[in-house]
């Protein structure tokens, strides 16, 4: 080991600002993710559903190009309306959810099984910080396969529609964006915490499984035996897909969550108690990553 | 600028991780001493904000450690456990983790080189960390803590796994810290490195600080024990007579080769004056006179004791 002659010098340059330290931490998980063929066949493969819709808009919208089909109708044959979005939602955001069932958790579980947060909290990085960076691994997934390609989508057709179109379906808009934000939200942090708390990667990830339709299964019993509709409060679905329904303004028959976020009708619980129980859910999440995540383990005897 | 404790304590749950710890840690090589579950690893954990104490006040350098931020960007810390990322590059490892201190990419690739130069991995830089031995991970942590030059070096075990010449080499670098004038505070359980290492010790039993300071100035204050003496000269069994008809040397034993006497006394500086008088009343020829027992072992038994247990 050599030994060098040098008086002590402290760093004088510049430094990115703080609060960007977070952004370092997805790096390997992405190179990591990259490595494995799985994952990139089933990220390319949750960019299908988009593709098939941006080519159905676009035929929808080029009468041209239905005239060179035989038999094909010679007006526009599909209603691009908030039903449509919400179903490409409801489809990108369970590709999300199976894409956070394999990659959620491996991204705590093994900082904890192998002792190795020391290294993360003994940098200027605080345990906020920690955690923002792993979710912003879930965050950017989840961003490309729902709402970036929805709003990708909805430019294609108001662009190609005209008339206006983007205007009045403001609304669209920002309930494809702010309703997968909270999918995302809610995904990532439910990901994050059973990662934390659970060391084996495929019990994590079974347990996510669990979470939602274990879950969702109680609930419909519940509402079975005790002849309510309360018990779809422990169904995460139900609740995303009602407060999706009041945010595209959609009536509660008709849009209903679309595809995979279908309320049931007559099983409608109000839209407030849906709002409640996710943020609870959300903050019973940070609990559970706040006890987790310690810079040294702590042993009660 | 120093490193303080005031005041502080730490339990987990209902057990004792350190209790009441008052300290002043000065730049130089800093070694904490003492035996497992002392409380050496809490210490460091609490002074880089890992954990919190549960009552008193913590400062590094005027910072205290719940600001991340601030604190490691002069703080590094080198942690007993052998963890690092999968698939990493020993290169990638520091590289990656030095990004986290907000420097732009061309620095940290310098650094990260410099780090690896410097605790002789260079040539091992671009090998998974996964394939390294033992004794390489523990330079790479240590070149993990050290990357970012930082003032304060908090040092968990540091020589464990090292080879004796990778030893020697980096108790050299340590020195060199300490000289350049950063905080080296080093745990340790190899008691006659600590001594070669060392500024100032602290040692730990049981949660409490038993002694802190240097080496000399904790043993004096270990009066209950004998100050052990060894003179070496060509008339031993003479000198051992003459102080024996002194009241505070306790034991006088001649070495096997007869050019050495092992002496016990309660008052040194007594012995120094009569060895004085001793050589000028009958020409005693003294190769060497120096104390035997004021090292970090010696004051480690005295206080500590061979169980661990305060004496």
């Amino acid at each position: 080991m050599a030994v060098y002659k040098k008086t002590y010098q402290r760093y004088a340059g510049t430094l990115t600002p703080a609060w960007s330290r977070a952004f370092i931490i997805p790096r390997y998980a992405f190179e990591e993710m990259h490595r494995k063929r799985f994952l990139n066949m089933f990220f390319l493969a949750s960019m299908l559903y988009p593709l098939v819709c941006a080519f159905l808009i676009y035929v929808n919208q080029n009468l041209n190009f239905l005239k060179l089909l035989p038999g094909a109708p010679t007006q526009g044959f599909l209603e691009v309306n908030s039903t449509f979005f919400m179903a490409l939602l409801g489809v990108q955001s369970m590709m999300g959810f199976f894409m956070t069932a394999f990659v959620g958790p491996g991204l705590i579980s093994p900082d904890l099984a192998n002792n190795a947060l020391p290294l993360y909290l003994s940098r200027p990085l605080n345990r906020k910080q920690y955690v923002l960076g792993k979710m912003l691994v879930l965050v950017t997934l989840l961003s490309v396969m729902t709402w970036i390609p929805g709003l990708l989508l909805w430019l294609l057709h108001g662009v190609l529609a005209g008339n206006g179109w983007m205007g009045q379906n403001l609304r669209v808009a920002s309930g494809l964006f702010f309703g997968a934000w909270i999918w995302i939200l809610v995904l990532s942090l439910l990901s994050l915490a059973l990662s934390a708390w659970v060391k084996w990667k495929p019990a994590a990830g079974g347990l996510l499984f669990g979470v939602f339709f274990v879950a969702a299964g109680f609930g419909a019993a519940i509402n079975g035996v005790l002849r309510t509709k309360w018990g779809n409060l422990i169904n995460i679905s139900h609740l995303v897909g009602s407060v999706w329904v009041s945010l595209f303004e959609e009536p509660m028959n008709r849009g209903a969550g679309a595809v995979f976020f279908r309320v049931a009708a007559g099983e409608e619980i109000p839209v407030w108690c849906c709002w409640a129980t996710l943020i609870g859910i959300c903050l019973v999440c940070l609990w559970l990553l706040a006890k987790k995540i310690r810079g040294a383990e702590v042993v009660r005897s | 600028m120093s490193i303080v404790f005031d005041n502080v304590s730490r339990f987990y749950g209902e057990v004792l991780g350190v209790n009441r710890v008052n300290l002043t840690i000065p730049p130089g090589v800093t070694s904490l001493v003492g035996p497992n579950g002392s409380g050496k690893s809490t210490l460091m954990n609490l002074m880089t904000g890992l954990i919190r104490p549960t009552q008193g006040e913590i400062r590094v350098l005027n910072i205290p450690p719940d600001e991340p931020e601030r604190l490691f960007q002069l703080t590094g810390y080198c942690t007993q456990v052998d963890a690092f990322p999968r698939g990493l590059t020993g290169y990638q490892f520091l590289y990656s983790y030095l990004r986290l201190h907000g420097k732009p990419d061309a620095e940290c690739r310098q650094l990260a080189t410099e780090a690896l130069e410097r605790v002789g991995m260079a040539e091992a830089g671009n090998r998974l960390v996964a394939a390294y031995s033992k004794g390489m991970r523990q330079r790479i942590k240590l070149a993990h803590a050290i990357a970012h030059k930082p003032l304060v070096l908090v040092l968990d075990e540091p020589l464990n796994g090292l080879d004796p010449m990778a030893r020697a080499e980096t108790i050299a670098l340590f020195r060199e810290w300490g000289q350049e004038g950063r905080h080296v505070i080093v745990s340790s359980h190899i008691l006659h490195e600590v001594d070669r290492i060392s500024d100032q010790v602290i040692l730990l039993s049981h949660g409490y600080v038993v002694a802190e300071g240097q080496i000399q100035g904790v043993r004096s204050e270990v009066t209950d024990q004998p100050i052990q003496i060894l003179v070496r000269c060509n008339r031993p069994h003479l000198l051992a007579s003459r102080l024996f008809e002194q009241d505070h040397v306790v034991e006088a034993r001649v070495d096997s080769d007869n050019k050495g006497l092992l002496l016990r006394t309660r008052d040194a500086d007594r012995l120094y004056l009569l060895l004085n008088r001793v050589v000028m009343e009958t020409g005693l020829e003294v190769e060497s006179v120096a104390p035997a027992d004021e090292d970090v072992n010696s004051v480690y038994q005295y206080l500590i004791g061979h169980d661990g247990g305060t004496a």
